[in-house]
């Protein structure tokens, strides 16, 4: 849709409707009391799973060993439960769920530093035309819609601070940012201050929501719808909060994800998306292991293979792999040749991708190669646009056909020379 | 024309050039006679070099592990050596065909190092699968074992042979009683851990005893980050008579790394070397009374072991070639992408 930057406050009330959710808003609110209602409504989601090993997890360790091999490293390659496909000893609990997964093992992208990379990867790399793409949480948020929630379409679960990060939304606009939770908690201030009664709070909100109408009325902003949005959102977290009590969970949901901050946040980010969240990506910290590489490797790993693992063993008890697209990646792999501090650097040339559930091909697959000592991809190497053809294809949009508008501008929502990794796709 | 005066006469000196494995070396060992110095690669194989003579000559390679190999003890012409895929293998290194025994299994896993006991014929290993196992020197035969339930990257035997100590990654080492299994009592360092966000960082990397046998040295370092393994190296020494720290070695600054490996000199120092980021790791000589090194360098970055030969007069120091810190990404003026390897350098020891 063209945007218009002369609007009137009118198309604040069609922004509302659309953060409601246009499948609720269709069959009214009221309707998804109706349990048969809701249970259509779930099994229509379209939602993603992103987390986001921010360092790159390196891949020898992880989807492709190359177990005896000059940089082959200390570990041991393990049979999953798809014969035929090893993966690191550093995930056992993935190997389990092989059969859910699918491992593009030609990722070949195209920079090799963090700062360019993280925003370069999760944007999808498209050609330059002199525009900032959304990132990939912000584009589902604009291409799926909000669903049936009635939360923020795209949440970002992160270890630190939050907020509003409207800026991941590029030119889609920033109500397409991302709400992050600092540390898997809801925003400050959420709840109402205790000294205030609800029918003060009521007129306080009242009072705001006309100062921002009579401000966006003479002067809109961006900024200003973005404010107002992050309102709204707010105000439907309020309604959600026992989402953020984990400890109301069965202990043993809490053993299985681990206590730790990656842990504890693909719990939550579960429970996002049971509530039918459109978009949850959750960030770990603290993957660039330059130095003692192989004793990080050995505690990292084995954090994010727990909670991924149980995060697919539940998805699919639930019946919700069929609605959720999960992926792992980060902004590049590391690299085969062991550094001097027994560290592994950057690698962009060869590296591995795993995703699993909607639209992914059921029973575990493998899709490219690399080569013997892991250093190139010989054959076929898949750029993150491929890999963004691939996602949007997973969730039904066809990204030959879908296009953004940016001010009548029409853009393709995926690098157009690339296309989708057909092995991976059901 | 009168010769350069040496300004430094009693500080160590090179000795010939360097050993040139192809790969990178995770530790350097003397035999006892002081003929072999053995390597533990990165491939999977043992280098082996006959000492002897002035020039080293190099000796066929002892194959059979897999991943890396992590530990070598020696016992007479024996060498027991662990790899990361769990494996022990005994050796006889003057033997044509030296393969003694193998144990396929004696950890899940990374193994991370093997100690000989200084009497009997015990051998202790420990590994990432938070044991400790005692095995038979001659048979290869399991007699103990001893679970922490957390990684142990190092073990030492006491000097009677009736206590083993290990060092987890936590800071924490257990003295376990041999003959019961029982932790008779814990030195705690927990300066030697960090959690980095979700890494744990650092541990006990290696653990020594003095000569005497009265004094344990736990080393690492205190980790600042994870990614990098910004850290300064610390050696903590642990009265064994009162089980109280006594003295402790601390590096100057986090870019000098963690404690690599360390070694007993009968002159009453201990030689250790230091991992360095980005290249300022060194080979250290130590008296335990002393708050700094009586030496500290050594030209070559990123030094990963240390060993002092029987006779006491040189040390052989392993470390990774120049420029290779922070060189993973870097190829060939062709193209090539060759491994890093571990030159091993001889010093002389000064005498103390």
């Amino acid at each position: 849709m063209p945007r218009n930057p002369l609007c009137t406050p009118t198309d604040h009330r069609v922004t509302r409707r659309r953060f409601l959710g246009s499948a609720a808003s269709a069959v009214g609110l009221s309707s998804l009391a109706n349990p048969l209602v809701a249970e259509e409504l779930k099994k229509q989601r379209r939602q993603v799973l992103f987390v986001w090993l921010d360092g790159g997890m390196s891949q020898l360790e992880s989807w492709d060993p190359k177990p005896n091999t000059p940089f082959g490293g200390p570990f041991r390659p393990i049979q999953t439960a798809v014969p035929g496909i090893q993966i690191s000893e550093l995930l056992p609990q993935c190997a389990k769920q092989m059969k859910h997964l699918a491992i593009v093992r030609s990722v070949s992208t195209q920079d090799d530093s963090h700062s360019a990379g993280v925003e370069r990867i999760q944007r999808g790399d498209p050609k330059n035309r002199g525009v900032t793409y959304p990132l990939l949480g912000s584009a589902v948020a604009k291409l799926v819609g909000p669903g049936d929630s009635g939360l923020p379409p795209y949440i970002w679960v992160k270890p630190m601070s939050g907020g509003f990060i409207y800026k991941d939304a590029g030119f889609l606009g920033p109500k397409y940012g991302a709400l992050a939770l600092g540390d898997g908690k809801p925003p400050e201030n959420l709840l109402r201050p205790k000294a205030i009664t609800a029918e003060e709070d009521n007129e306080r909100n009242d009072l705001r929501k006309l100062l921002d109408k009579n401000y966006a009325a003479q002067r809109r902003t961006e900024l200003t719808e973005a404010n107002s949005y992050a309102y709204e959102m707010a105000a439907q977290l309020q309604k959600k909060i026992e989402l953020f009590d984990l400890s109301k969970l069965p202990q043993k949901d809490q053993d299985r994800y681990g206590t730790h901050d990656l842990g504890r946040h693909m719990l939550l980010a579960r429970r996002l998306l049971e509530e039918g969240v459109t978009f949850v990506k959750v960030t770990s910290y603290g993957w660039d292991t330059h130095g003692d590489h192989f004793n990080g490797a050995a505690s990292l790993h084995p954090k994010f293979d727990k909670p991924f693992a149980a995060m697919i063993e539940d998805l699919a008890d639930r019946g919700m792999l069929d609605n959720v697209l999960v992926i792992a990646c980060a902004e590049f792999g590391r690299t085969p040749r062991i550094n001097g501090h027994i560290g592994r650097d950057h690698w962009p040339q060869a590296w591995s991708v795993a995703m699993a559930g909607r639209g992914i091909k059921k029973g575990g697959v493998v899709a490219g190669k690399t080569n013997d000592k892991g250093t190139d991809v010989p054959n076929d190497p898949v750029d993150i646009g491929g890999l963004f053809h691939t996602w949007f294809r997973a969730l039904g949009i066809d990204p030959t056909d879908a296009q953004y508008g940016n001010a009548g501008q029409p853009l393709p929502i995926a690098h157009e020379d690339m296309k989708a990794v057909k092995e991976v796709l059901a | 024309m009168q010769p350069k005066k040496d300004p430094n006469p009693n500080a160590p000196k090179e000795l010939g050039k360097p050993l040139a494995p192809t790969t990178q070396v995770t530790r350097v060992r003397f035999s006892p006679d002081g003929k072999t110095l053995a390597a533990a690669c990165f491939d999977g194989k043992i280098r082996r070099w006959d000492t002897s003579a002035k020039d080293p000559t190099e000796l066929p390679l002892i194959s059979g592990h897999n991943g890396w190999v992590t530990g070598l003890a020696f016992a007479g012409n024996a060498l027991f050596s662990t790899d990361s895929w769990g494996r022990l293998i005994a050796s006889d290194v003057t033997a044509k065909e030296p393969k003694l025994w193998t144990v396929e299994a004696a950890h899940d896993g990374w193994a991370r190092t093997v100690a000989i006991a200084p009497v009997d014929s015990p051998l202790a290993t420990c590994g990432k699968d938070g044991f400790v196992r005692l095995w038979n020197r001659e048979t290869g035969k399991k007699f103990n074992e001893f679970e922490t339930k957390t990684d142990v990257l190092s073990v030492c035997f006491s000097a009677d042979g009736k206590s083993v100590f290990a060092g987890d990654l936590f800071g924490i080492v257990r003295e376990f009683e041999v003959s019961s299994g029982k932790v008779t009592r814990t030195f705690a360092v927990k300066e030697l851990h960090k959690l980095d966000r979700i890494q744990d960082v650092g541990g006990v990397k290696n653990l020594l005893l003095a000569g005497d046998g009265k004094t344990l040295f736990v080393a690492g370092a205190e980790p600042k980050t994870g990614g990098f393994v910004q850290c300064v190296p610390l050696i903590v020494a642990f009265d064994l008579a009162t089980g109280k720290p006594s003295s402790q070695y601390k590096g100057a600054n986090d870019n000098e790394g963690y404690v690599t490996d360390m070694a007993w000199h009968a002159n009453g120092f201990v030689a250790f070397t230091t991992s360095g980021q980005p290249g300022q790791g060194k080979f250290h000589l130590w008296k335990p009374d002393a708050a700094t090194a009586f030496f500290s360098g050594g030209k070559l970055p990123n030094c990963h072991s240390i060993a002092i030969h029987p006779d006491g007069d040189k040390v052989a120091v392993s470390a990774t070639n120049a420029n290779s810190s922070g060189n993973g990404r870097v190829k060939g003026a062709g193209g090539d992408y060759p491994e890093n390897t571990s030159p091993i350098q001889m010093w002389s020891v000064p005498k103390v």
